[in-house]
C-alpha cells in the first residue's frame, strides 16, 4: 500500500541513475535485480551483493521502500548463493524478495523476510492465492487475466480474509506499464530452444520481437499477413483506465522496464505517480489521460495497448522492431564541473553538436534524469548558439552535475521511417 | 594445445558448460557461476592452457552452448 492508503507504484530499477530517476519522480517502491538471480540477468547492469546496501540506505532515506526481485529457476548449485543473497537482504534491510522458486519462499520465510510471489507462477485464481498465502503477503497475478477476473480474486481475499504470514490481508498487484510477452510469463521456451538461452534464467533472446514470414510447406508460397512482427505484443498501458484498475482493489501497481533507460523510468513514474494522485484526490482538472499518454509515448514504447485487463481476446502488435516513441536521445557528451555559486554546468561535446533552444537530457548516477532547455549556450566565456564536438560549453543549471553525468539531445524520432523500412 | 577462455562475472549459470565438458567446468556453489577448473585468472578473463586436448569437442560444444558466448576455446 502506498502513502495515504493510495495504491503503490513500484518502479523499476535496473542500474543508478534508473534507481534515482524512480525516487526522485514520485515512486513508493522500487524493485531490482541482484547478480543472475533475475529476469533481466542479461539485458541490464543489475546490482552486485556489495552494492545493496547502498541502494537500500538510499531509497530508506527518502522513504522508499525496495523489493528485491529472485524469480528465476533456482538450481542446486544455485541454492547456498540464494541463501546468502537472502541472508544479506534480510541484514541489509530490503523489504521483500520478489520469488518464483519454492526454495528461496521457504528459505526467506524461514528467516522472517517478506516474500512476494512474482508473476513467473501465474497466479490466476483464489484457490492458488490461499495456497501462496502461508508463504507470501503480496501476489503479482498473472498478466493476461481481465480487470473482471482480477477485480473478483480482490474482493474474495477481503470476503474470507484471506491473510498472509504478515497477519494483513493479501495484497494484489499488477502490472500497469510496459512490455508483454506473446507467451504466458515464465512459460516461454523460444530463446531456450533457439539458442539455448533460458528467458527463464533472465537471458531472454527476444524472439517474438522479430519479423516472420510463414510459408505453406506444401507449395512453398510466402502466406500474406498484415504484419510481419506476427509475435510481437504492443506495451502495455493502462492510463486512460486507471480508476477503473484502481477501484478493482489492486493494491499495487508495477511498471515494467529494468532493461529499459533512466528517462523511461522518469517519465513512466511521474505520469502514474500524477495519475494516481488525480484520482485520490478526484480532481477532475488533473486528470488528463491524452496530457499523460503524449508523454509516456515520447519515451520507449512498441506503442500501446491495453493488454488483456478490458477483455480483448487478440492483441494489438507491433509494427517495429524496436521503439516508436516520439522522441530520441543522441548522445552529445559529458558533464566536467558544476559552479555552485553561478549555478553553472559545464560539458564536454564528443559527438553531434549542441544548440541554444535544444531539450536536453543530463542522465547520471547520482543526478537520476533531469531535462532541461538550453536557454543559454557559451563556449571559452563568449556567448553562442551552438558548441560543436571537441568544445567545452557552459549552460546554466539550477542542480548539480557531475563527472560522472551523460547530456543528451532530444530529438523527434521519425516512426515513419521505421514503418516504411518494414 | 588447447585453450580454454572464460569470462565468467557474465554466466548466468545456466549450467550447459558443467553438462557438456564437466572435465573443464564445475558450477561454484559460492557464487552459483561457472568455474573454469585449473585456470589462471587476469583481469576477470580465467584461461586454461593444457597439452592434453583430447576434450576439444566436449569444450567446442560448451563454447557453442554458451547462451551468453563467454566462452572461447582453441586449439594450437
Amino acid at each position: 500500500m502506498g502513502k495515504d492508503g493510495r495504491i503503490e507504484l513500484m518502479s523499476p530499477a535496473g542500474d543508478w541513475a534508473s534507481l534515482q530517476a524512480a525516487i526522485d519522480h514520485g515512486a513508493d517502491s522500487v524493485y531490482f535485480g541482484v547478480e543472475q538471480f533475475n529476469m533481466r540477468a542479461v539485458s541490464t547492469t543489475n546490482f552486485t551483493i556489495e552494492e545493496l546496501p547502498e541502494v537500500v540506505n538510499l531509497c530508506k532515506e527518502k522513504g522508499v521502500r525496495t523489493y528485491l526481485a529472485m524469480n528465476t529457476i533456482i538450481y542446486d548449485h544455485d541454492l547456498s548463493v540464494i541463501k546468502k543473497v537472502s541472508n544479506t537482504a534480510k541484514k541489509i534491510g530490503v523489504d521483500a524478495l520478489i520469488v518464483m522458486d519454492q526454495a528461496i519462499i521457504n528459505y526467506a520465510r524461514q528467516i522472517g523476510l517478506e516474500v512476494h510471489i512474482s508473476t513467473q507462477l501465474n497466479i490466476t485464481n483464489i484457490e492458488t492465492v490461499k495456497f501462496y498465502s502461508f508463504f507470501a503477503d503480496v501476489m503479482v497475478l498473472s498478466r493476461e487475466l481481465s480487470l473482471k477476473q482480477i477485480q473478483k480474486i480482490s474482493k474474495q481475499i477481503q470476503r474470507e480474509e484471506i491473510m498472509g504470514p504478515s497477519g494483513r490481508l493479501v495484497e494484489i498487484e499488477i502490472f500497469c506499464h510496459g512490455a508483454l510477452c506473446m507467451a504466458i510469463s515464465g512459460k516461454c521456451y523460444l530463446s531456450l530452444h533457439s539458442k539455448n538461452s533460458s528467458a527463464n534464467r533472465g537471458a531472454c533472446k527476444q524472439n517474438c520481437r522479430k519479423k516472420y514470414t510463414v510459408i505453406d510447406q506444401e507449395n512453398g508460397f510466402d502466406i500474406s499477413i498484415n504484419n510481419e512482427y506476427m509475435m510481437s505484443p504492443k506495451d502495455l498501458c493502462t492510463i486512460d483506465f486507471l480508476d477503473q484498475i484502481i477501484s478493482s482493489g489492486v493494491k499495487i501497481l508495477k511498471i515494467e522496464g529494468r532493461g529499459r533507460s533512466p528517462e523511461y523510468v522518469a517519465v513512466t513514474t511521474a505520469c502514474y505517480r500524477e495519475a494516481i494522485d488525480a484520482i485520490a484526490n478526484d480532481n477532475l482538472e488533473e486528470k488528463n489521460p491524452d496530457k499523460w499518454r503524449e508523454r509516456l509515448n515520447s519515451v520507449y514504447n512498441r506503442g500501446f495497448w491495453s493488454g488483456y485487463y478490458l477483455g480483448k481476446k487478440l492483441g494489438g502488435w507491433s509494427e517495429v522492431s524496436g521503439s516508436v516513441a516520439i522522441h530520441k536521445k543522441v548522445y552529445l557528451g559529458k558533464g566536467r564541473h558544476y559552479y555552485p555559486k553561478s549555478s553553472i554546468g559545464e560539458f564536454i561535446i564528443e559527438a553531434n553538436a549542441i544548440h541554444l533552444g535544444d531539450k536536453i537530457l543530463i542522465i547520471g548516477p547520482t543526478t537520476g534524469v533531469k531535462e532541461i532547455q538550453v536557454n543559454s549556450l557559451k563556449v571559452e566565456n563568449h556567448y553562442t548558439k551552438c558548441a560543436d564536438k571537441g568544445q567545452i560549453c557552459t549552460i546554466p543549471i539550477n542542480f548539480r552535475i557531475r563527472n560522472s553525468d551523460k547530456i543528451y539531445k532530444l530529438v523527434k524520432n521519425d516512426v515513419n521511417h521505421y514503418l516504411t523500412k518494414k | 594445445m588447447l585453450i580454454i577462455t572464460l569470462q565468467r562475472n557474465k554466466c548466468i549459470g545456466c549450467n550447459y558448460c558443467t553438462e557438456l565438458s564437466p572435465i573443464h567446468f564445475r558450477m561454484s556453489k559460492t557464487d552459483g557461476k561457472s568455474v573454469l577448473l585449473h585456470s589462471v585468472e587476469k583481469k576477470g578473463f580465467f584461461t586454461l592452457k593444457t597439452p592434453n586436448d583430447h576434450d576439444y569437442e566436449n569444450s567446442k560444444k560448451a563454447s557453442k552452448a554458451c547462451p551468453i558466448k563467454i566462452i572461447k576455446v582453441t586449439k594450437k
